[in-house]
């Protein structure tokens, strides 16, 4: 192996079918990390959510214009290949021998119409790690449900807690499951194989199951239940270990301050920077299972001492005392966060039709093999050439009769 | 193991301990390793292959380094708590600390590109990861939203039948009967109302539903409400969600611990896995694995260990005598269970 590998997964390459959210997500990771991501669309079938809001400047013509499809793919190199077209199966065939790994996010047996699926890839290529994202895994009576962010959302359990005392459930206000839960198993399986491959040389399958890597990261709601018969009330803003433990606000329009008192030295900090007021000399607020006790006066209480004041003078003025305090960015204020945008999270790219927008990287930072941020999203088939006389050994008039024919669109 | 690592003999085992390690996981105070002379630099040396994964509420450098966080705060920092809510309500939260949980998940991806490059190469390197930042995975469109449009949005929830909670019989569900102006979807919908015969189902049919700013209003809210949920106080939530999806419309339970003990589809793949805890005198219910490969197999493991209980063993693997362990543990460098 060459001792001069400038980011940590170069040489690295990925066919990427998979499309919308999850999938796009996963390969965007390995991307930033130096792999080559081919990713495969068509006018005929182009990923969705390059018709996804928001649109630069509110104008959704076209399939160059989404932040929402930009974000997820940087740095990626986009293919037109019309797979509905007989002779696109052999420019797929072409790029998949040349594969580390195969990702789709297909219903189960898109992959195997084509004759691409697991049994007959690793005839032609036996050291490829074949990824599928079902729904709900490739076996069982609700194999074939569908659903969106939000029903996963509200079926993996993430939705039941995230709630007011009394109203409705809420849950987070996003495809939650889609952006963090099965993107990071799925690169974790993905991994793992890689790992495996050094050693045996051998390819393998990663089927990853949406529901049960989003429940991975949230099991108390079962584990209790099958416990103690215990079945978790809502979270409302508090926590179990912490009080006060809360969203309270301050000056100006949709404002909050968060604040989190976990220990007696917390809390005698919290009070000296209210200033010792009486009423939190109360018996009834001197212990944590008290505080807990009397939250809604407790927090009462606390809220008339915010409301007048600025959330990030008092967060800086609660954080000099050691009490965990912050504003409630809007994304706004995350992106001209100082933290964030000191430690690089947030890139701006150039993009040929929107020009200079802004993307994030992946939440890791590596002393050695840093993160690059280097290109915008690409125009559905901006790379068709260059990958097929590139990377796939295509001659110049063998292209141009592929696109002739309508393969290439 | 139980090692105090502020103490000279301590710091030699942890030394030795790294000598042949993967990956060390710390989630101390930044610099803290550093103030005990046991930096990446130091172990690195010991080393070179080593990959140091640390985890911190803020991350190892930038203004808020040293503050102290919890996840309701680096959730806030992050932007990901303003979404989970509507118009000017507060926001609310999600379970099981999702600011811990999603930078975990982004320091084992993380670790493992890096141990696959420390294979490769024989270079290990220092991978810093921050709950603030993870939580900036979560933002879906947010910051795009204000990058293009100038925008600050909040939590969907409030476009009736698109991405809506409604009660039910036995508790609530979630429905996507239609996404943008996506007509077929809510063809679907609607023959399922007309299939239930449900009261007023004719609702439905106004072609004003195919317009998400009419979903949107209070008319098309009450509406939803009136005709959709009149029907679902009727039924419980499994049975909306088995009928429905066989009419092909994404609806789904929410479900509760006891709801996903006994989801069909899970006990049919028998997600669910117990495991002994002799020192709990029980049985603990866990997550099974959340991939299958073909090759790779995945385990649970054995219990959680109580404290200490490998430190002789562990010790006795890196060389040392039992005499010597004793000495150790009489000296409260290490504890023994």
């Amino acid at each position: 192996m060459s001792p001069n590998f400038k980011k940590a997964l170069e040489g690295i390459v990925v066919c990427d079918f998979s499309w919308v959210g999850a999938g796009p997500i996963t390969t965007n990771v390995l991307g930033q990390c130096g792999a080559e991501i081919i990713k495969i669309e068509s006018m005929t079938r182009p990923d969705i959510l390059r018709k996804g809001g928001p649109f630069k400047d509110g104008n959704s013509e076209g399939l160059e214009r989404s932040g929402y499809f930009a974000n997820r793919n940087p740095n990626k190199k986009c293919i037109s290949l019309n797979m509905s077209h007989p002779k696109a199966r052999e420019v797929a065939v072409r790029l998949i021998k040349k594969s580390d790994i195969i990702i789709n996010n297909f219903r189960v047996g898109q992959m195997e119409k084509w004759r691409l699926g697991w049994e007959d890839i690793k005839e032609m290529n036996p050291g490829i790690i074949y990824v599928t994202m079902s729904l709900q895994g490739e076996s069982g009576p609700h194999k074939s449900y569908m659903g969106f962010g939000v029903n996963l959302n509200a079926l993996c359990g993430l939705t039941d807690q995230a709630a007011f005392p009394g109203q409705p459930p809420f849950g987070t206000g996003t495809n939650y499951t889609d952006h963090v839960m099965v993107p990071s198993h799925t690169l974790f399986g993905i991994m793992a194989a890689l790992i495996k491959r050094e050693k045996t040389g051998k390819g393998q399958t990663v089927a990853v199951s949406q529901l049960e890597s989003a429940i991975s990261m949230k099991p108390t709601d079962a584990m209790a239940y099958a416990c103690n018969n215990e079945t978790l009330p809502p979270l409302g803003y508090g926590d179990p270990n912490a009080a006060p433990h809360g969203v309270y606000t301050t000056l100006g329009y949709r404002k909050w301050i968060a604040i989190a008192v976990f220990s007696e030295e917390e809390w005698l900090m919290f009070k000296k920077v209210m200033g010792y007021p009486a009423w939190a000399e109360d018996e009834k607020f001197s212990t944590l299972a008290k505080r807990k006790a009397n939250e809604e006066s407790l927090n009462a209480n606390i809220e008339a001492w915010t409301k007048d004041k600025y959330a990030d003078q008092l967060m800086k003025e609660l954080l000099r005392h050691d009490v965990k305090a912050a504003t409630v960015n809007d994304a706004r204020a995350a992106v001209d966060d100082d933290q964030m945008r000191e430690r690089g999270f947030w890139a701006y790219l150039n993009h040929p039709v929107v020009g200079s927008t802004l993307y994030n990287r992946a939440p890791i930072v590596f002393s050695k093999t840093p993160i690059e941020m280097k290109t915008a999203a690409p125009l559905l088939g901006e790379h068709t050439k260059e990958v097929l006389s590139g990377m796939l050994g295509y001659s110049e008039s063998e292209i141009e009769a592929l696109a002739k024919e309508d393969v290439l669109t | 193991m139980a090692l105090d690592i502020t103490k000279d003999q301590g710091k030699e085992v942890f030394l030795k301990l790294c000598k042949d390690a993967d990956i060390l996981l710390e989630s101390f105070a930044p610099g803290y390793l550093d103030s005990l002379g046991l930096s990446y630099n130091r172990l690195s040396a010991v080393n070179p292959k080593l990959v140091q994964t640390a985890i911190t509420p803020f991350g190892q450098f930038g203004p808020y380094a040293q503050y102290p966080g919890c996840d309701l705060t680096c959730s806030a920092l992050g932007g990901f708590l303003f979404l989970a809510g509507v118009d000017n309500e507060k926001p609310v939260r999600a379970c099981d600390n999702q600011a811990y949980r999603m930078a975990e998940a982004y320091a084992a991806v993380g670790s493992s590109i890096a141990l696959l490059f420390a294979k490769r190469t024989g270079v290990g390197q220092f991978v810093d990861v921050s709950c603030m930042e993870s939580t900036g995975m979560a933002l879906e469109n947010a910051a795009q939203y204000w990058d293009l449009e100038g925008a600050n949005r909040r939590g969907r929830g409030n476009e009736a039948g698109s991405a809506t909670v409604h009660p039910c019989k036995d508790g609530y569900i979630a429905i996507v009967a239609i996404m943008g102006k996506n007509k077929p979807m809510f063809d679907s919908f609607i023959k399922w109302m007309k299939d239930e015969n449900v009261e007023e189902w004719e609702a439905f049919q106004d072609p004003r539903w195919i317009e998400p700013n009419f979903r949107r209003s209070a008319e098309g809210n009450a509406i939803f409400a009136r005709v959709f949920e009149r029907f679902a106080m009727q039924h419980s939530k499994l049975s909306l969600y088995e009928k429905g999806q066989a009419q092909r419309v994404a609806i789904s339970p929410v479900s509760n611990g006891k709801d996903l003990l006994e989801n069909p589809q899970l006990k049919h793949r028998e997600f669910w896995k117990t495991l002994r805890h002799s020192n709990l005198g029980g049985d603990v219910t866990y997550p099974g694995a959340p991939y299958e490969f073909g090759e790779l197999e995945w385990r649970l493991g054995n219990p959680a260990p109580t404290l200490g209980q490998h430190s002789s063993e562990i010790l006795s693997s890196l060389g040392y005598s039992q005499k010597e362990i004793d000495l150790l543990a009489k000296e409260g460098i290490v504890y023994v269970a």
